[in-house]
């Protein structure tokens, strides 16, 4: 019931056919010599919440506001549905979008921030205000509609900036850090709401954020950039497990990365050896002797034990002493040091954890299985984040 | 708990402030009261002030037609010249504002706006005729070109050369307020109006003017009070022919009659107030600025 009214007869005829799929066809986007984004070609399949995921600066605020009209492609094409939009308004895109701040009009009441759009396309001052009401009603702030954004809080101001989103009946609703602005408790609740609303309009949603738990817990889709380029663009299943590149290992955080020789290959187990030693066994693999490969084993895959004898030739395992703990409740972060590199960190369940607590300063062995050695299609080259964004490259 | 220390920040306190308002009451309370005052007394040929309390110098001016022509021309100029400046201070501050990318660049352009001051106002109503004169720039130029065979008149030392240079003089006091309640206005706020489908005037008519208002209130307070309080613009620019409510003023002043300029300025300072509360009627300026 709600629904209905909340369709403008304008548009609802033509946004109920048409297809939000989003298709951005080798979209660069230059900023004086350098490029914020570059070689971006992503298909967002209609109907799905798609994240765009990646710290600050890579680039995914600058691909929702190309996608939403807000910023032009230096080069590239940017499709929606069937319709290419590069240089046509938000409004002739079918895009609505939420701004991180809100972006409340100050001197309008609720109501007529959310009546903003039908203003805009001249409906008459009764009809935008019943609708308004409606679309009010929806997000349950019906009974704040007199009053000045100033006076909401912030998870209020958001449900209007989402209803103002909202009324527009868009294909796609694109969200810039929506829920950055919010505090943890709040930021659960609206998650939930995020999602299940998406789930009853089954418009897509692009929403960008640099949180990984966020994007796994929210997406159809995740897009994992890293500076101005997309790593890998999957599910948020095979982004947290399978990742492709060592930075996306890295980024999503609940692996480690090791690197390694290729020292047996064919149709046995593949086996690598890392420039500090350690043997590391995979499944078969169509890698050469002497190739470098890296791998990622999950943090909560990883077995763990006070070091014993240091065994010779030990396959898959690793020692070192803890130089951190961390509980977290059904688990426990381990920080090793293992002598070269990065940190090596195991996620112990807590109740193996504490049969036997290791502290500080304890020398542990950890161990993992060959099956939960995930090959990466990339080498890791240390730090992530080439240096392409001078032009010079 | 003790009386003691409570009383020691209550001086302390009235100590901050005496020095405010020191100033406040020597050069404005006392002033205004000694006009007030003056105002009241009876001016006599040959004599000079003689302290009384009469309200004939009121009465004089207000039934004499010359005040209210006066009054009604400077009104005139006031509104015209608001009219202008402000449709010139808001699009000057909305170019610098939203057009110009580069912040030294608009810092840079509005330095240009100031560069009228740098000299006094004399010099820059005077530059004005060669430029506006029976043989000056713009003359000449149409002369030379066939539009006009004889020098428009109507150039200079008339109504029209009066409102270019308050223009000139004034328009800055309107930049400066509106480009900075112009240049608080969040970015994304343009953004989400073009989102929801505003046209570029629908998001200049429905966000940028709205949050502006309190701008284009302190704007035109500068404009209307430098305006009705001008009488030498008026006669330098208008050639002698067109006065001011100030230019009665300065003649009762030169005739030493000073009861009646008083009274003149007590009317004078009445209507300005009468203006001013208007536009802070329009305009809640305090609660704007609290935003």
């Amino acid at each position: 019931m709600n629904k209905a009214a909340m369709n403008n007869p304008a548009s609802a005829a033509s946004a109920a056919q048409e297809s939000g799929e989003i298709r951005l066809v080798n979209v660069a986007k230059q900023f004086g010599n350098s490029y914020a984004v570059r070689d971006i070609n992503l298909t967002i399949p209609h109907g799905s919440y798609c994240c765009l995921l990646g710290p600050s600066g890579c680039g995914k605020t600058t691909i929702l506001r190309m996608i939403a009209g807000h910023e032009t492609p230096t080069s590239g094409e940017v499709w929606i549905g069937d319709q290419m939009v590069v240089g046509k308004p938000p409004v002739e895109r079918g895009t609505a979008m939420m701004f991180q701040s809100y972006a409340l009009f100050p001197h309008l009441s609720i109501l007529d921030n959310v009546a903003f759009y039908l203003k805009m396309r001249n409906v008459g001052k009764e009809e935008r205000r019943s609708q308004a009401e409606e679309m009010l009603r929806r997000v349950q702030l019906h009974h704040l509609k007199d009053r000045m954004p100033a006076q909401l809080s912030g998870g209020q101001q958001q449900r209007v900036a989402l209803a103002r989103s909202l009324i527009t009946n868009p294909k796609v609703l694109l969200l810039d850090e929506p829920l950055s602005a919010l505090d943890e408790f709040l930021r659960l609740r609206m998650r939930g709401e995020l999602k299940s609303l998406q789930d009853e309009l089954g418009i897509t949603f692009v929403h960008v954020t640099h949180t990984q738990p966020e994007a796994i817990a929210l997406a159809d889709m995740v897009v994992v950039m890293d500076t101005g380029r997309i790593d890998q663009a999957d599910t948020a299943n095979m982004i947290f497990d399978r990742p492709k590149t060592p930075y996306v290992a890295r980024f999503m955080g609940g692996q480690n990365v090791l690197t390694g020789k290729v020292v047996r290959a064919g149709n046995e187990p593949m086996r690598l050896k890392s420039a500090s030693g350690v043997i590391i066994e995979t499944v078969p693999a169509s890698f050469n002797m002497g190739d470098n490969v890296s791998v990622s084993i999950r943090r909560d895959r990883i077995g763990f034990a006070r070091k014993s004898q240091a065994s010779t030739e030990a396959i898959n395992e690793l020692s070192g002493t803890i130089i951190a703990t961390e509980y977290q409740g059904s688990y426990v972060k381990v920080t090793v040091d293992v002598g070269d590199g990065e940190p090596f960190v195991a996620n112990v369940s807590d109740d193996i954890y504490f049969r036997d607590p290791a502290d500080v300063g304890d020398a542990v062995t950890m161990s993992w299985k060959p099956e939960n050695v995930h090959i990466l299609n990339k080498v890791d080259t240390g730090e992530a984040g080439a240096s392409f964004l001078d032009d010079s490259h | 708990m003790s009386p003691t220390p409570t009383r020691k920040s209550l001086l302390t306190t009235y100590l901050q402030v005496a020095p405010l308002t020191l100033v406040l009451i020597c050069f404005f309370v006392v002033p205004v009261a000694l006009v007030v005052v003056v105002s009241f007394f009876r001016y006599q040929m040959l004599v000079g002030i003689v302290p009384d309390f009469t309200i004939r110098n009121y009465v004089d001016l207000l039934t004499n037609p010359t005040t209210w022509s006066l009054y009604i021309s400077t009104l005139k100029f006031t509104l015209i010249v608001l009219v202008i400046t402000f449709v010139l201070g808001f699009w000057i501050a909305y170019f610098l504002v939203f057009h110009v990318r580069n912040l030294l660049v608009a810092i840079g352009l509005f330095l240009l706006c100031t560069v009228p001051f740098w000299t006094s106002n004399i010099i820059r109503m005077i530059s004005w005729r060669p430029v506006l004169g029976k043989e000056g720039l713009i003359n000449n130029a149409l002369i030379n070109t066939g539009i006009i065979d004889s020098p428009l008149q109507w150039l200079l030392y008339s109504d029209f050369s009066v409102v270019v240079a308050y223009v000139h003089l004034f328009t800055l006091f309107m930049i400066v307020p509106i480009f900075n309640s112009m240049s608080r206005i969040d970015k994304s706020l343009l953004e989400a109006a073009i989102d929801a489908g505003a046209t570029r005037w629908g998001v200049v008519w429905n966000v940028v003017l709205p949050l502006c208002k309190t701008g284009i209130a302190l704007g035109a307070l500068f404009v209307v009070t430098l305006v009705m309080g001008d009488f030498f613009v008026v006669s330098v620019m208008s050639g002698g022919l067109s006065g001011s409510a100030t230019s009665g003023i300065f003649n009762d002043l030169q005739f030493l009659n000073y009861p009646r300029a008083a009274a003149s300025a007590v009317i004078l300072l009445i209507v300005v107030l009468m203006i001013a509360t208007a536009i802070f009627r329009l305009v809640d300026v305090r609660k704007e600025l609290a935003r």
